[in-house]
């Protein structure tokens, strides 16, 4: 992996960005914290990138480390150990917190689920709050453009009302408003929805896609089904650590441990264009799920003629037919024309988790359903004279 | 004898909403004393949020007057425009929220210094000096350049407070200042706000929907369906001192 490129943060003026960089990269990153009862670790070694442009959510129970998480991206908490460098700046190291809290101010707009607007202040007046404390835009724009902030929101005509003065729901988007006054690449967000009816909640979802087709990263945590539906990327932290990505994409219904069970135990394969992953008649050891790359099933008649039954994508999986009905492959399968890469988890593990998973076991079975009928007609055709 | 601080002269409140005019307040006519600790309890919907907001200015009444008596000064204050409405406020009233409203890139002592910032009423240092002074009554001053996400909420709430003593307001106002605390920490808020009536000599007004919190007032009123209904007058420590 190529290793980031770090600036000191305090060289930020004369920070040469490249469009290319990633917007977030975690490095190990561990928090403890002590207290009375002994030591404990919220995050066990995180490693994560967030690429500019994309709109992320990230999900976990309540105590999993999804605050703590967002904290160590805005620089509000400070890790143990590891690094965190978020639009070209290692933000912990050799840097003092005003420093940072500079920083802070011309690269993020922080959205929280209780929107800290200032109660003796307009709507208005908050959102110029931000630009008094950097130094981006003139004294006398800051009303306009305070202004065209609102009317993106919608709330122009509220303008000079006081937060308290105006629904919940509309003090939340003066606050995303607020975030974005000063023009912030990154937008973070902690349950910016969680106090809202849903219509609110799909309006604030609505602004962060056209923030996001602005070209605008933005991440947030969430528990709100509702919008990890609208992400282009869901990640889920259980007990301090990532869980592998393709494995929640996979096999969504999993529990959180199981899917880190599976993350700490699923081994790597990569093949190469056409390569065979499995041949039809061999006994199968692994359950695949697809991480990059397509991956043809592919059915041979007598005369060996060959007809495709399905062609998989990313987030597909595979030899789970055979893992639960016992047996041989009933088909060919193998790489499509690109480099495949995959996640194999062992028969045991696969089976044992299963027992435990029913749920999952049961959307399992109806997808083996589905396929076989599926095949059952593919094989018809193939065997045919 | 208390001198009457606020004095509330038939106010009414309408809203038109799209299924017609809703009266949120009664011809409410009263007396806030200086120096007590008022509640103002109300179910949900009640009109007790609306009278406050009536109180401070925030909103406007659809008719009657609102009187403040502070600091030598009797303004009938909805006369005013918005502007200097705003400025007045800033400093006669302090204004504490449920949800203490904390910003949350800013140290608690940063919170604090903001309104004086805003409002030019000290210079630079001297907020930061006074800051530090409304730390250490809240007895936060160890946490003085911590952000709101490391403290407890019963200490945000504190710290809200603080703020909204800032510009050393004789009056301040609280709508449901303790919804969102365990009782425990609801229990220092109101050692607080003693504290400030007592030693300080503010006037405060608190609004809540909890009917227990009645005995930790000097004086209550209870409001429904826009009207006020009946007054209370425990027998508080609040109120001994104002007995003899």
């Amino acid at each position: 992996m190529k290793a980031p490129r770090v600036k000191p943060i305090n060289d930020s003026v004369k920070k040469n960005e490249s469009a290319s960089e990633a917007m977030i990269e975690l490095r190990g990153v561990v928090k403890r914290f002590s207290n009375a009862a002994g030591e404990f670790t919220v995050l066990k070694g995180v490693d994560l990138t967030i690429d500019r442009g994309e709109f992320v959510s990230i999900v976990g129970k309540s105590g999993s480390g999804k605050s703590t998480l967002l904290n160590m991206v805005t620089g509000i908490d400070h890790p143990t150990d590891g690094h965190v460098v978020v639009n070209g700046s290692d933000i912990y190291t050799g840097v003092t917190e005003s420093q940072r809290s500079k920083w802070r101010g011309k690269n993020l707009g922080i959205v929280f689920q209780f929107f800290q607007l200032l109660p003796m202040l307009t709507l208005l007046e908050n959102v110029m709050l931000p630009m008094d404390y950097v130094d981006l835009y003139d004294f006398d724009e800051r009303p306009a453009r305070a202004m065209e902030l609102l009317k993106l929101v919608g709330l122009e005509k509220f303008a000079n009302k006081l937060p308290v003065l105006v629904s919940t729901g509309q003090q939340q988007l003066a606050a995303i408003a607020r975030a974005m006054a000063c023009d912030p690449p990154l937008l973070v967000a902690d349950e910016p929805t969680g106090n809202l009816d849903s219509r609110s909640a799909d309006t604030i979802i609505q602004l962060f896609e056209g923030f996001v087709a602005q070209g605008k990263t933005i991440v947030m945590v969430t528990h709100d089904p509702s919008l990890t539906s609208r992400t282009n990327r869901n990640i889920i932290i259980s007990d301090g650590e990532l869980i592998n990505e393709t494995i929640s994409k996979s096999l969504p219904q999993l529990r959180h441990r199981h899917m880190l069970e599976f993350t700490k135990i699923a081994e790597e394969h990569i093949y190469l264009p056409h390569e065979t992953i499995i041949s039809r008649d061999q006994n199968i050891d692994y359950f695949f799920m697809i991480r990059k790359g397509e991956v043809d099933v592919v059915l041979e008649d007598k005369k060996k003629k060959e007809s495709l039954v399905s062609r998989l994508q990313a987030g597909e999986f595979f030899g789970e037919m055979e893992l639960l009905r016992g047996g041989k492959s009933i088909a060919n399968v193998r790489a499509g024309d690109q480099p495949v890469e995959v996640l194999a988890l062992p028969r045991a593990d696969f089976i044992r988790v299963l027992d435990e998973s029913p749920v999952t076991a049961d959307a399992i079975r109806k997808i083996v359903q589905s396929r076989l009928e599926a095949h059952k007609v593919a094989d018809q055709r193939s065997t045919m004279p | 004898m208390s001198s009457s601080i606020i004095e509330l002269r038939n106010v009414s409140k309408t809203y038109s909403t799209a299924a017609g005019d809703f009266t949120a307040l009664i011809n409410v006519n009263m007396n806030i004393l200086a120096g007590e600790f008022l509640g103002i309890v109300g179910k949900s919907g009640a009109g007790k949020s609306t009278l406050l907001n009536m109180i401070n200015g925030v909103d406007q009444l659809t008719s009657g007057e609102v009187i403040v008596r502070a600091d030598n000064e009797n303004i009938s204050i909805h006369t005013m425009s918005e502007d200097a409405r705003a400025s007045w406020r800033g400093k006669k009233m302090g204004v504490v929220y449920q949800s203490f409203q904390l910003l949350p890139m800013l140290t608690l002592i940063d919170n604090i210094t903001l309104p004086m910032d805003l409002s030019d009423n000290y210079k630079p240092r001297e907020s930061k000096e006074r800051a530090m002074q409304l730390l250490q009554l809240m007895e936060l001053e160890e946490h003085a350049y911590k952000l709101p996400a490391f403290i407890s909420g019963g200490q945000q709430q504190r710290v809200a407070i603080a703020r909204a003593l800032a510009n050393d307001p004789p009056i301040l106002v609280a709508d449901e200042p303790t919804g969102s605390l365990d009782s425990i920490t609801a229990d220092h808020i109101f050692e607080v706000f003693e504290h400030l009536i007592t030693d300080q000599g503010k006037t405060i007004v608190m609004v809540t929907h909890d009917v227990g919190l009645v005995s930790r007032f000097s004086r209550s009123l209870t409001i429904a369906d826009g009207e006020l209904l009946s007054e209370a007058v425990p027998d508080t420590k609040l109120n001994q001192g104002r007995k003899k």
